[in-house]
This record gives C-alpha cells, sequence and structure tokens, in this order.
C-alpha cells in the first residue's frame, strides 16, 4: 500500500503553507493522473493535499472578460458549460478527447495542463485560444499565457508553494470554426499520438499541436504562410509543420508517422475551418 | 502500514463509518474492507472500466479514487441494484440478451449503463457509445450490451 500523509482542508492560507512544507507535496483534484503515478512509482509523495473543500478553484463562469474555469471543474462540467460549446467549442472537442467518460467525470483542465504532457488533450486548443493561466500563491496572483506555462515534458512554470486558480479564455472570443484531431491508437482513454488543433478567426487561423516536442507548439510556419502571404492552397501550407515539429519515436508511434499524420491532419483542419 | 482516517458515507443505501488507510484505493477498500467483491479488479490505471462505481450518482474509476475521499458521499455497486431479490432491468435485459461472454467486465458495465439511463433515459448509439467510452468487453460483447441497454431503457 502506498504510504503518505493526507490533508484536506478548505484554507488556501494554508494550503500554502504546507505547499511548502515538504520537498514532494501533490495537490490532489481529479486525482487520475496523481494516482495512476503513484502507482506507477512516478510520483513519490510525503503529502497529498486535497482541495476539493478550496471555494476559490470552484468557480465555472462567464463574464464580460471571458470564461474562467477554475481548477477543481471537471472536464465533463467543461463539456456541457453552454458558454464553451456557444463560442469555444474547440476547447470543449479537446476536454472530450481525454480518457473516457469515468475520467472526465474526475479529471480537471488545470490538472491536464499541470501534469504538463506534451500530448495534453486540452493544451492545443488552449494555444489556439492564446488561454491565460491563473496561478496563486502566498505571495499573490499572477497570470501566465498557456504557451509559457508549459516548459517541457512533465514541467509547467509553478513555482514551489503556487497553485493554478483557473484558466481563462479571454474575449473576444475567435469567429470561425474550430477543430480538434486526436490520432489515437485506441478511439478512447489511449493517450494522443498526435493533437492537432485549427481555429479560424475570420481570414486568419491558429495551429497548435501536441505530442510532437517537448512541449505542445503552435505551428507558426503554417500560420505564417496562411494569415501573412495568403497561401490558399492547404496542402503546401500544411506542409510546413514540418518546420514546427520535433517529434520523437515512443510506443505510441514512429517520428516518421508523426511528422506524416500531423500534416495530413493540419491540412484536413485547414480545409474544415478555413474552407476547402 | 499507512495511516488509518475515520470515513462516514452511504453505501447501497445503507449508512456506514469505517476506518480507511490512507494510501488505499476505493476499489481496494470496496472489495477488502466492505467485501463487495461485485466490483472487479482490472487494469488498476483507468484504462478498463471493470471497477466503475457510482459516487453521487455519477461514474468513476474506483481504481483512481482513494478510499478517504469517500467520505460525506454516496458509493452505488452493482451489489446495490436488486431490490428484495429482484434483479435491476438493465440486470435482467444483459442477461436475456446474453451481453457477456466471461462477464468479468459486466458490473462496471452495468454501472455505466445505470448512470446513463438515470441522465438519458433514452439513449441512442452515440450516447451508449460515450456513456461505455472507458468500459472495455475483452471477448466482444459491445452489440449485445447495447441492445440490453436499449431494451432496459424501454420498460
Amino acid at each position: 500500500m502506498l504510504s503518505y500523509e493526507y490533508v484536506k482542508t478548505g484554507n488556501l492560507q494554508e494550503v500554502f503553507k504546507l505547499l511548502e512544507s515538504r520537498e514532494h507535496v501533490y495537490p490532489l483534484a481529479g486525482g487520475t493522473d496523481l494516482i495512476v503515478g503513484m502507482r506507477g512509482g512516478k510520483f513519490a509523495p510525503e503529502l497529498i493535499l486535497d482541495l476539493k473543500d478550496i471555494e476559490e478553484l470552484k468557480e465555472l463562469r462567464e463574464d464580460k472578460k471571458g470564461i474562467t474555469i477554475g481548477a477543481l471543474v471537471t472536464l465533463n462540467e467543461i463539456c456541457l458549460f453552454k458558454p464553451v460549446l456557444d463560442n469555444i467549442p474547440i476547447l470543449s472537442e479537446g476536454c472530450h478527447s481525454v480518457g473516457s467518460y469515468m475520467i472526465r467525470n474526475r479529471a480537471t483542465i488545470a490538472g491536464n495542463i499541470c501534469n504538463a504532457s506534451p500530448a495534453a488533450d486540452t493544451s492545443a486548443p488552449l494555444y489556439c485560444l492564446d488561454a491565460v493561466v491563473n496561478i496563486i500563491g502566498s505571495d499573490g496572483t499572477r497570470s501566465v499565457r498557456v504557451d509559457e506555462f508549459f516548459t517541457g515534458p512533465g514541467k509547467n512554470a509553478l513555482k514551489k508553494g503556487e497553485l493554478v486558480q483557473s484558466i481563462t479564455v479571454l474575449k473576444p472570443y475567435p469567429e470561425g470554426r474550430g477543430i480538434y484531431f486526436k490520432a489515437s491508437r485506441t478511439g478512447s482513454v489511449d493517450l494522443a499520438t498526435v493533437g492537432v488543433a485549427v481555429q479560424s478567426w475570420g481570414e486568419r487561423v491558429k495551429v497548435a499541436i501536441g505530442a510532437v516536442a517537448p512541449t505542445p507548439v503552435r505551428a507558426l510556419s503554417v500560420e505564417n504562410a496562411v494569415n501573412e502571404y495568403g497561401e490558399k492552397d492547404w496542402s503546401k501550407a500544411a506542409a510546413l509543420v514540418n518546420n514546427d515539429i520535433s517529434p520523437i519515436t515512443d510506443l505510441r508511434a514512429s517520428r516518421e508517422y508523426r511528422y506524416h499524420i500531423v500534416e495530413v491532419l493540419v491540412r484536413r483542419g485547414l480545409e474544415k475551418t478555413m474552407g476547402v | 502500514m499507512s495511516e488509518k482516517i475515520t470515513i462516514s458515507f452511504t453505501v447501497n443505501g445503507e449508512n456506514e463509518t469505517r476506518e480507511a488507510a490512507v494510501g488505499q484505493t476505493l476499489l481496494s477498500f470496496i472489495r477488502d474492507d466492505l467485501h463487495l467483491t461485485g466490483t472487479k479488479s482490472g487494469c488498476e490505471i483507468g484504462e478498463c472500466g471493470a471497477c466503475t462505481v457510482l459516487l453521487n450518482g455519477k461514474p468513476v474509476n474506483s481504481c483512481l479514487v482513494l478510499a478517504i475521499e469517500l467520505n460525506g458521499k454516496e458509493l452505488l455497486t452493482i451489489e446495490g441494484l436488486s431490490k428484495n431479490g429482484e434483479l435491476d432491468k438493465l440486470q435482467q435485459e444483459f442477461i436475456d440478451h446474453a451481453a457477456f461472454q466471461c462477464g468479468y467486465c459486466t458490473p462496471g458495465m452495468i454501472m455505466s449503463a445505470k448512470a446513463l439511463l438515470e441522465r438519458k433515459p433514452d439513449p441512442n448509439d452515440e450516447d451508449i457509445n460515450e456513456a461505455l467510452s472507458g468500459n472495455l468487453c475483452r471477448c466482444g460483447a459491445y452489440q449485445e450490451i447495447r441492445a440490453a441497454i436499449k431494451d432496459a431503457a424501454k420498460k
């Protein structure tokens, strides 16, 4: 049986103190990565800090700034939140691609990005939406862009003693269609072999890709070709994605296959969002 | 041995107060402490769905929940479905359709289906596929499982 201390508190100040009290303190939100990681020996917590009583992490709202999703909101709750479905459905698709229905009843978007897998399904949509990660700690709050939050495989921009409070997608929302493609070995539960998000904003497009580099990446070569040089041949634009990615071979796919499938999915994404 | 915490909860309609080890999963607590062995242990990493139970009415992988998180919550396992010796309509339809071969995935399948019928009394194929996306049947009885759920929905 696993051995660690467990504390559940509704007091944020106490949480900050406890986060700094030992070397290996793990916050618990959904637990779907944490418990698997503990069992597999990837995480060895001295203390598990259950956050589920902390009201400050539970908000899910739309206001004049945009849509804010608290760290304890589950992926299934996001999938069904009307402002998300109406304005940024690409995020709902990304959330819906994670795990299975049961996993999504527990798992959170904050956990998905804190775990910082380059294959995180919510990441590519969040990159396309220029989402902001709101961080809270004993020194106060700060916000970073989601592409600054991912710093490497399994690494994020949180400092010791900090937590993700929420994620905000700011207005204006994209005017246009967004789509998230997940290539994986099975229809559900498996991690993404690659994940491709394409979001049109009027005549412009944003493209982000997961599982092809140490962090999720924006396909800036593709975006430039379309947005700055008016490329309308989506095959030609999609071929440029090779400049933006550096995939590796692992148990899910070879490097070569990832290069191939990403180009195909970017082209399809451009066709679907920008018109054939 | 890890520390124990006293938790109070409802299991299959009965109030209970027990001690749970801090390092224990809900799956282990259900099987080893509550002795409700209808909930199956499969992959223990949230991929197979054999350990599905309803926590406050929502299906979850009990292998991915800590036992101590049960405190203050309502747990429904496969043992809680039949009433006075009478099977739940889902259990009966699974039998009538022979919606299994080895049966190992069946309790998890039925718990996912139970939650589905609660939120969508008349599900279509897509609803069923979505609800059972985390329940694997290695015997491949999916067609019969879908038919059983649809017929249960009609009753």
